[in-house]
């Protein structure tokens, strides 16, 4: 059930990047369907009971690690890149003196 | 106010993503017969005795998966040189004002940096140098060591950091790390991975593990302490 919740997420995320009229707003949309990813990740090797995959004594039963070291990567390389988003943002502002999707594509400065 | 044509093209929409989470729901329930716990397994039985790392993500992310890495590495450097492109900073100024103004930071808050900092540093070197013993590692403590190097800004505005210098330090902590990764094929014969044969034993091998990690944690911490110097130079 929990992967489905997740993907829920992503499609909200997917919503407000076709919906939102601020260039911030869709930034953070992204921001939201890269956190819901790294929650459905997580969620695959996970289950009730399962110990940290940090082999302290023996025989102990873990989660699968591999969605976790895939992830720990993600959560890094998004972000920078939002940073890097977020700094066009402000240069987007600088040239057209507006983050209105809708005034930026007319092109006007 | 949504005028009417809008109001038409959001229902198709939300209708449009709902017939996708339909689709992902169907295909989901066979999900049980695709995804097994053999890897896991694998893991569970290989990963001290091949790598010598007691935590097993610091294990793949180190031996097993070092290519994901190093491109990941990549995509740090990338990053941060893209922000400091894109931004005006100019990089042989060095005095600059900062956004942070002295007279609205509270007392308290520079009297507790100054506690904070020394502690927060130490805790980021442990978090990097235990990485294969405990939760931590490289990205973690990364992060850490860049908050708590920030943290100067509180309490001296004053201080400036060369943007420039950490940059090239970024660049060749990266060729280092790449070079780490490609010694193995002369010592062992295969790319990317533990450059100490099995066979010297554990204690051994987690010296490349110490060396790994430390690079790593370098290598974040210096790309978020540019990123976000980067910023504070754009708000003047």
């Amino acid at each position: 059930m929990n992967p489905i919740l997740s993907f829920v997420v992503i499609l909200i995320g997917v919503y407000g990047l076709a919906t939102s009229r601020n260039i911030i707003k869709s930034v953070f949309c992204v921001t939201i369907i890269e956190s819901a990813t790294i929650l459905l990740f997580l969620n695959l090797g996970a289950y009730e009971g399962g110990l940290v995959p940090i082999l302290t004594e023996l025989g102990i039963e873990i989660v699968d690690p591999l969605p976790q070291a895939l992830m720990i990567t993600t959560i890094v390389i998004g972000s920078t890149i939002t940073s890097l988003a977020l700094m066009l943002c402000i240069k987007i502002f600088h040239h057209y003196g507006s983050i209105e999707w809708k005034v930026i594509l007319r092109g006007d400065k | 106010m949504i005028r009417p044509s809008s109001l038409i093209k959001r229902i198709s929409l939300v209708f449009l993503l709902g017939g996708v989470l339909y689709f992902f729901i169907i295909s989901f329930t066979d999900f049980k017969e695709i995804y097994n716990s053999a890897g896991k397994d694998f893991f569970l039985l290989n990963g001290l005795l091949d790598t010598g790392s007691r935590n097993l993500v610091t294990a793949i992310y180190l031996d097993y998966r070092l290519f994901d890495s190093l491109f990941e590495a990549g995509i740090l450097l990338i990053a941060v040189s893209g922000v400091m492109w894109v931004s005006e900073h100019k990089i042989t100024e060095k005095n600059a004002n900062f956004m942070l103004d002295k007279q609205k930071t509270p007392e308290l808050f520079i009297t507790f940096s100054r506690l904070l900092y020394p502690v927060m540093l130490l805790f980021g070197m442990y978090v990097v140098i235990n990485g294969h013993i405990s939760p931590g590692g490289g990205f973690q403590g990364g992060a850490i060591i860049a908050t708590a190097i920030l943290i100067l800004y509180y309490i001296d505005i004053r201080k400036t950091i060369e943007v420039n210098l950490i940059l090239t330090i970024e660049k060749f902590l990266f060729l280092f790390l790449f070079t780490i990764a490609f010694i193995s094929y002369f010592t062992r014969g295969e790319f990317f991975t533990n450059f100490i044969p099995s066979s010297m034993g554990m204690d051994a091998q987690v010296f490349y593990l110490y060396l790994l990690n430390i690079l790593i944690g370098a290598k974040v911490s210096l790309g978020l302490i540019a990123i976000f110097t980067a910023f504070l130079k754009e708000g003047r």
